[in-house]
């Protein structure tokens, strides 16, 4: 049974939920406009991005002067893009998919490669068709890079994507045996890309190639059919296996829903995902109006991530500009907080929820929350966001502990107050 | 200190103690007197990624690995040979002084049943030290249930692996022990504190607690840390600035009975050689001046360290100069607490399990050991049954 539609109009509270949920925070003014829609309306409207990007980004990645600089600057281009894009949920959503598509800069250092993933990314963030969204992942040179598909040939099998497609990216664990991830090695023999290889070659351009001659051709069986198996068989195969719409399912929950998703709701959303077709805009627009994302249960039942906690900042204090090193500095702060964009610890992406909590990462928040509020490099703001854009209510239970304090003062304690770290 | 700052802190101590809604054992800790007799400590090295144990303790005296591996082998002529048989890879090198000293020890061929070839099961297994993945819980967050106090043991990093999980909470993170404080603007102590104990339910309670267990840890460690004076010169990198600060805590006196540290980065599906001698290379720098400075500060007696990797690599090589996935792997402990040597056999390469190391020590026997030779604390009790392991505890 698909979920059921929230029938009421939006309240302001309601506005301001769906708003942290989906474009990491928003400022009154953005909340206030939101409110008395229809739900439905309202997630159709937000998934209805289209390419535009943030005018007048700083950074650009292709003027680094080493590999190193030059993903300093992807990654400050990206928070950029966040903080000021027009289109919060695509930038949402390509920071979900990196942390199911996972790649890492500590392999791959090419910057053009870099960019093609990003916006694959956010090409496919709601597309239509999950198993094209794969493939195309699966053939990016920065993935083929990633997970040493690049070097898998005949008869010399490299099964690190084998493994992690089905693991990690489609069924998960428990569906499929270990003769499934070579089979599927063999079947992804000849997949590589060309170009842009070492560290000299930082800015030059790779593209997918299929080296045929280093191809198996040969019979295989691969979670449960059998023939004369292609990479795109396989990719295909795992993407449109039953389990992985509930494994997809499950990441969709776990960034819009909760950090530990109810799988009656996610059994849910994965039959839309199944019957659609793997249709993610589908699954989002369906879930993202439901009277289980509004449930009074499921507000304030996500930990913000170091990169949402920095960007939901920026966008409830009305997206002030901030001095292009300080966005650089937030870059790397999200990095010691636990969330260096684009490098996660492991191909498993970072787990979330209270595993962004520690005795270190909340200091770090503390002196985040500091520097945007109160020290010298804060922004001026022409007013402070009121409880309803900071806490996503407008019965502030902070209120005994803020009266007396200056108005920046009290935006800082909000934004290191428990309800704030919040989603 | 300013008074402001001294004021805080008293009063952070006092909104510690009277919390409410506290996992069972915290609440038992924020009454209970800190410190027992035992200062031992042992501090676990995680290699995360998959160390190829076969290219760290060399079985150099059998013609299969050579066989198995034309091009990624370590030859002969590098091995640093222990026994006829085995030998460490050169670039462990800086650990030769501790394995003449009779304080190296490696355990070989080690695993648990059904090994799983996935990073993040097997590493969980390792770290919840169940094979059969039901427990959320880590082994060392049951060590600090069982001891009573949730500072007990502490990782060394950003983000706290799954090891020190207890049922309601993570033990602590520390990213670096000189930014390990609380820093509040001027005029904010009071809101702060007030701020600090509205009353909240979900996940909100989970992180005021979170932000006060942050308070008092941050104050234990930052009134301590004064005392330590360097013994020795550490190499470059995180790995080692991590070894010199949990050098640090143990100078200090902290109260930490494990702490943590990792090192990343060993799965080496492609050009092994050059990856994993550069990280093998770092281990054994950082662990041989950590070392020194635990001889020099005169704590070496109190200090074991313990290594692990979540699964050894495939025997072959494979077509990209690298390695897959394997089974069994060696594990390592150094300090004056261990027995040197190797313990257990070279691993058998005319026997393998696809392609695989069978294991033939359950790697809960060698936690076993830890926990009761070294910790004195009821093993059977943590890994939730008796494991025999080898005798590597002196």
């Amino acid at each position: 049974m698909p979920l059921t539609p929230y029938a009421p109009k939006l309240t302001p509270e309601d506005a301001a939920h769906l708003l942290r949920r989906t474009s990491f925070g928003a400022s009154d003014a953005q909340i206030r406009a939101l409110a008395g829609k229809d739900a439905r309306a309202a997630a159709r409207g937000l998934l209805n991005f289209t390419d535009a990007r943030a005018p007048g980004n700083p950074f650009d990645p292709m003027q680094g002067a080493t590999p190193g600089a030059g993903i300093q600057l992807t990654r400050g281009a990206w928070l950029f893009e966040m903080m000021y894009g027009p289109h919060p949920l695509r930038e949402k959503l390509a920071l979900t998919w990196s942390n199911h598509f996972v790649i890492g800069t500590d392999k791959v250092r090419n910057i053009p490669m870099l960019a093609a993933y990003l916006n694959l990314l956010r090409r496919h963030a709601a597309a239509p068709d999950f198993a094209r969204f794969a493939l195309e992942v699966a053939q990016s040179p920065a993935m083929l890079r990633y997970l040493d598909n690049d070097q898998n040939r005949k008869g010399k099998p490299n099964e690190n994507f084998s493994r992690e497609l089905l693991e990690l990216f489609t069924t998960g664990i428990g569906h499929y045996t270990e003769d499934d991830v070579r089979e599927g090695a063999r079947a992804l023999t000849g997949w590589t890309f060309e170009g842009g290889r070492g560290n000299q070659k930082y800015l030059e351009e790779p593209r997918f190639v299929f080296r045929a001659n280093q191809h198996d051709t040969g019979r295989k069986t691969y979670l449960g059919h059998s023939g004369n198996l292609s990479g795109e068989d396989v990719v295909r195969l795992a993407a449109t296996h039953p389990q992985t719409a509930v494994f997809v399912s499950r990441k969709l929950h776990r960034a819009f829903v909760r950090d530990t998703p109810d799988e009656g709701a996610v059994a849910a959303s994965a039959e839309t995902f199944r019957r659609t077709n793997g249709n993610i805009r589908a699954v989002l627009e369906e879930l993202l109006s439901s009277t289980h994302f509004y449930a009074p249960e499921n507000r304030a039942a996500v930990i913000r991530s170091p990169v949402e906690f920095i960007v939901g900042a920026v966008r409830t204090l009305g997206q002030p500009k901030l001095e292009t090193k300080q966005m650089l500095n937030l870059a790397q702060t999200a990095g010691k907080m636990g969330q260096l964009l684009l490098q996660p610890d492991t191909v498993k992406g970072w787990d979330g929820g209270r595993e962004w909590i520690n005795d270190s990462t909340l200091l770090t928040r503390m002196q985040v929350a500091a520097a945007l509020t109160l020290g010298g490099q804060a922004p001026k703001l022409e007013q402070q966001p009121t409880p309803l854009a900071l806490l996503g209510t407008e019965r502030s239970l902070l209120r005994a502990a803020l009266d007396g304090l200056a108005p920046k003062q009290r935006t800082y304690l909000t934004l290191i107050s428990p309800e704030f770290q919040l989603a | 200190m300013s008074p402001t700052r001294r004021e805080f802190l008293k009063y952070s101590a006092l909104a510690v103690a009277a919390t409410s809604g506290m996992p069972g054992f915290l609440a038992r800790a924020a009454t209970q007197a800190a410190g027992s007799g035992n200062t031992k400590t042992l501090v676990v090295i995680q290699l995360t990624g998959g160390n190829d144990g076969l290219n760290t303790l060399i079985p150099y005296s059998n013609g299969a690995y050579y066989a198995a591996r034309p091009n990624i082998a370590i030859p002969k002529k590098d091995v640093l040979t222990l026994t006829p048989d085995l030998g460490m890879h050169p670039a462990l090198k800086p650990l030769m002084g501790l394995w003449d000293g009779g304080h190296l020890a490696w355990m070989e061929n080690v695993g648990y049943p059904n090994p799983n070839r996935s990073h993040f099961a097997s590493m969980a297994i390792w770290h919840t030290a169940d094979p059969t993945q039901a427990q959320a819980e880590g082994w060392i967050g049951r060590i600090a249930e069982k001891i009573g106090d949730p500072f007990c043991a502490s990782n060394l990093g950003g983000t706290t692996p799954q090891a020190l999980r207890a049922a309601d909470f993570s033990l602590p993170s520390i990213d670096g022990v000189d930014n390990f404080q609380v820093k509040l603007p001027a005029g904010l102590d009071a809101a702060f504190g007030t701020m600090l104990n509205t009353s909240r339910a979900g996940e909100a309670a989970y992180l005021q607690q979170a932000t006060r267990q942050m308070l008092t840890n941050t104050r234990r460690v930052q009134q301590n840390v004064g005392k330590y004076r360097t013994g020795a010169t550490y190499p470059e990198g995180k790995f080692a600035a991590q070894l010199r600060d949990a050098a640090r805590l143990i100078a200090a006196g902290t109260g930490q009975r494990v702490l943590y540290i990792t090192l990343g980065n060993f799965d080496t599906h492609a050009g092994q050689r050059a990856e994993q001698d550069e990280l093998l290379g770092q281990l054994a720098a950082g662990l041989a001046a950590f070392q020194a400075d635990l001889e020099a500060q005169g704590l070496a007696d109190r200090v074991l360290v313990m290594g692990f990797s979540e699964f050894g690599r495939r025997v072959a090589e494979n077509a990209s100069a690298g390695t897959d996935h394997g089974q069994g792997s060696v594990m390592f402990a150094l300090g004056r607490g261990v027995k040197g040597g190797i313990h257990g056999d070279s691993p058998d390469l005319e026997n393998l399990s696809l392609g695989d190391i069978r294991y033939k020590q359950d790697f809960r026997g060698v936690y076993a050991g830890a926990l009761s030779r070294w910790l004195g604390l009821d093993a059977r009790g943590i890994l939730g049954g008796d494991f025999a392991g080898p005798g590597w505890v002196a």
